[in-house]
């Protein structure tokens, strides 16, 4: 009996082996900022492209270094007509995941149904200005637009292009939370989606058809932690390949058999006045806060070096203009400023704040140590971002610790600055109404010329310097822990996440 | 016995009415709704797109009229749809309890086992080292918050030393019945140890009340085994305020699972019930306080009618 014990085990074992042999990499792809676990829905997600961006494809694609957009779909595209008309002309040959041909109906069906306001797509505000998608022949598509938009090919990054045979037979208002995006859904990506585990994980199996050629790994698996001490605990034992690190993890994965990544996290923390709000008019109130917050000293004590300090909300060199105003810290300066715009220092003030983590946590006691040496109280307070969206879209309160992605390109601002895009229009939280910011930004959407883009926006980071609609503090880097065991591995923070080519098919494992 | 816990069924129903109808109100009291939730911050949606989605998940209507709708359709065994993926309520609760169940059960069994044991053999060899030692420990269970447990745990056990996965239900692509205890045994255990603790104390003085009554006298003086006297004469009585307390941490038990379903990343009902919190996902909230409400409620229940086995005097009426 125990022999024939042992020899079914045995059996079992070596059936089981291919298995097992098979080349893995499992990683927590959706932890941290930039991930949004277990949302699928490339219409409506606002992050998570990292993984999205493993099974579906957009037309083009920014490199590692967010300096240049190729084609990735697209093999080329020109632009006519002062910046109205897109011409793109996909790859020949890309297949479907279910070995159908992609075709340029595919784009102007994702495109059309981005615009859907029933599909409830953030798209929608990017192809706001698309008057129309027009596919001369199968490898074609011409998108045509109202007015001249430069940031076209930057929204289209992210944007994934979906398969008209299979979604258009779901309404488009049913397609919001539709079972297709998490059952088998088709993409034209390196892997192919092999399954879903609820809570637990995503498994990917290569695509052998990609255009790029056929990955160098099996599956691709994304687990899911709902703690991130979790995951980090998970990369040291060794269980997982990768995962998002946040500064403080760092110093404990540094060391073990996981290599740190980093990056500038292309996202700016600053503290927000509700500027509908009176006592918040006088610009030198906010150059007071300014001056009172030593930044260079919490960059260094708190950030470790692990940050940089930003003078206006864009931080890429090329449009930071020369002579920004550094706002020194310089507490009597900023006493006097308060006491000169008749600040009335029995005030408390509550700075509202998403951020949970420790990091933040200290950041904002220090500010506030801070600022009531220069005789400005406050008091943060930590919330959900829930409770912060529904009272910053209203005017009932007084300042934010926040956080917004300004880049790879500056018009991803424009709703966070414009006043067009006061709540409940947009997300201009702030109440931001600065004409001639407005004006820049506008300009800056409808600008072709490139010299002429960065001459705007630096022209706009030196009013906001001045203005300060937000008063810009620094910009962090992000960092990713990867274990030692795999090769070729491509990974930068990135808001949202994804949107470059990481090249995840050449991705192995030693 | 039958009768009674018919009664006490059909008397848990309006217990469970006014639970739902407390939590919806609560709910109401919230900052942000679903909709604020789903949103990004940074994300722009038209009034006319907001206005769809709230029409879609129904919270244009007055919060009576949404209250009575879902109770409507909870009455008909409908528990509405899960807002962040349009899934059936009902179903998304019925894929996560097994896990749960299977946590919670290991966790009490494991629980009630060292707890009791523990706990008789401090009342054996009490104001010893061995005792006092137990005793320690217990008030270190009783005051370690299962979720900082759960971090030292895995610390210990998964980094140190290697023995259990770092958290999960299973590893992708096995998920044999093996792969998962071995999942299972690092969380489960560590939700016993406050079981084992508070049940440990309940135990030993339960014991010492009974162990120097007379009868208790009077059967050792008949020559009774010393073994045979604990366990069926001490043991047997000193139990019932012992099942009390199992039946009422049942409550605590599902709180503990909470923090640890998080930390172990075990896909349980605790875990979505943080996720629907942290979504304002009403009716997943709802649906999940149904479902917890009535199980404490049978936890109850059950307790009681353990009472009469474990005394045959106590009789239901």
């Amino acid at each position: 009996m125990s022999k024939f014990l042992l020899t079914s085990l045995l059996a079992c074992a070596v059936l089981s082996g291919p298995a097992l042999a098979d080349k893995v990499i499992t990683g927590a792809f959706d932890q941290g900022p930039g991930g949004a676990p277990q949302q699928f829905n490339p219409l409506t997600n606002t992050a998570g492209f990292t993984w999205l961006n493993k099974y579906y494809s957009t037309l083009v694609l920014y490199d590692v270094n967010f300096k240049k957009i190729s084609g990735d779909l697209a093999s080329s595209w020109t632009v006519a007509d002062g910046g109205k008309k897109y011409t793109f002309v996909l790859r020949p040959n890309v297949k479907w995941h279910d070995g159908s041909l992609l075709t340029s109906k595919d784009v102007k069906f994702s495109i059309e149904l981005a615009n859907n306001p029933d599909s409830g797509s953030g798209f929608a505000a990017k192809f706001g200005n698309v008057t129309s998608v027009q596919t001369p022949s199968t490898r074609t598509v011409v998108i045509t637009l109202s007015k001249p938009n430069a940031a076209l090919l930057d929204a289209l990054t992210n944007f994934m292009i979906l398969p008209s045979a299979q979604l258009s037979k779901i309404p488009a208002k049913e397609l919001r939370s539709s079972a297709w995006w998490r059952t088998n859904p088709i993409g034209t990506g390196p892997f192919m989606w092999s399954k879903y585990v609820p809570d637990q994980y995503v498994e990917l199996k290569a695509n052998p058809n990609y255009y790029k050629g056929k990955p160098k790994i099996d599956r691709l698996v994304n687990t899911y932690f709902k703690e991130q001490a979790s995951a980090v605990l998970a990369l040291k034992s060794g269980n997982i390949d990768f995962t998002y690190l946040s500064l403080d993890d760092t110093k404990t994965v540094q060391g073990s058999n996981a290599t740190i990544l980093s990056g500038p996290s292309q996202v700016v923390n600053y503290l927000g006045f509700n500027l509908s709000d009176p006592r918040f008019k006088d610009v030198r109130i906010r150059q007071a806060v300014m001056y009172a917050i030593d930044r260079a000293t919490i960059v260094k004590q708190l950030y470790g070096g692990g940050a940089q300090l930003a003078n206006c909300p864009v931080t890429n060199d090329k449009y930071e203009p020369k002579g920004l105003n550094a706002y020194a810290y310089d507490p009597a300066k900023a006493k006097s400023l308060l006491q000169a715009a008749k600040w009335d220092s029995s005030e408390n003030v509550e700075i509202m704040t998403y951020y949970g983590d420790q990091l933040s946590k200290d950041v904002l006691v220090t500010i506030q140590q801070m600022l009531a040496q220069a005789g400005m109280k406050v008091t943060p307070r930590f919330v959900d971002v829930p409770t912060y969206n529904q009272v910053t879209g209203g005017n009932n309160f007084a300042m934010v610790y926040a956080g917004i992605g300004n880049g790879p390109d500056p018009d991803t601002l424009y709703p966070s600055m414009h006043s067009d895009f006061i709540p409940p229009n947009g997300t201009n939280r702030m109440k931001i109404n600065i004409p001639a910011l407005n004006k820049l930004f506008e300009t800056g959407q409808e600008t072709a010329s490139q010299t002429k883009r960065i001459k705007i926006y630096q022209d706009m980071c030196m009013l906001a310097n001045q203005q300060l609609p937000w008063d810009v503090l620094w910009t962090a880097k992000r960092f990713g822990g990867v274990s030692n065991k795999l090769i070729n591995f491509v990974w930068t923070p990135a808001p949202a996440g994804g949107r470059y080519d990481d090249q995840a098919q050449l991705w192995d494992v030693k | 016995m039958g009768i009674y816990a018919l009664r006490r069924i059909l008397t848990s129903i309006p217990l469970l009415l006014v639970i739902t109808a407390l939590i919806f109100t609560l709910l109401q009291f919230t900052p942000g709704d679903p909709l604020d939730a789903y949103i990004p911050p940074d994300q722009v949606i038209s009034v006319q797109q907001r206005q769809i989605i709230k029409e879609e998940l129904g919270l244009d209507q007055p919060k009576a009229v949404q209250y009575v709708r879902w109770l409507g359709q909870a009455l008909q065994g409908n528990l509405g749809f899960r807002i962040k993926n349009g899934e059936p309520v009902s179903r998304e609760i019925a894929r996560r309890l097994p896990p749960t169940l299977l946590l919670m059960g290991l966790g009490v069994t494991l629980g009630v086992a060292f707890g009791v044991l523990f706990g008789v053999i401090a009342a054996v060899k009490r104001y010893t080292t061995l005792d006092n030692v137990l005793t320690f420990l217990a008030f270190l269970g009783i005051s370690t918050p299962a979720f900082l447990a759960g971090l030292l745990g895995l610390y210990v056990f998964t980094l140190k030393l290697g023995w259990f996965p770092a958290g999960g239900y299973q590893t992708p692509g096995d998920g044999s019945p093996l792969d998962i205890l071995r999942h299972l045994l690092l969380p489960a255990l560590i939700l016993s140890i406050t079981y084992v603790a508070v049940l440990m104390r309940y135990t030993r003085s339960s014991m010492l009340e009974v162990i120097f009554q007379d009868y208790v006298r009077t059967a050792r003086a008949k020559g009774i085994g010393e073994t045979k006297l604990i366990s069926k004469h001490v043991l047997r009585n000193a139990l019932i305020p012992v099942v009390t307390v199992i039946g009422a941490n049942v409550a605590n038990l599902i709180g503990g699972a909470v923090f640890l379903e998080s930390i172990f990343s075990w896909p349980g009902t605790g875990q979505l019930y943080l996720d629907a919190i942290d979504s304002r996902d009403y009716p997943m909230i709802m649906g999940i306080t149904l479902v917890l409400a009535a199980v404490i409620l049978f936890a109850n229940l059950i307790t009681d009618l353990l009472y009469g086995l474990i005394d045959p005097r106590i009789r239901y009426s």
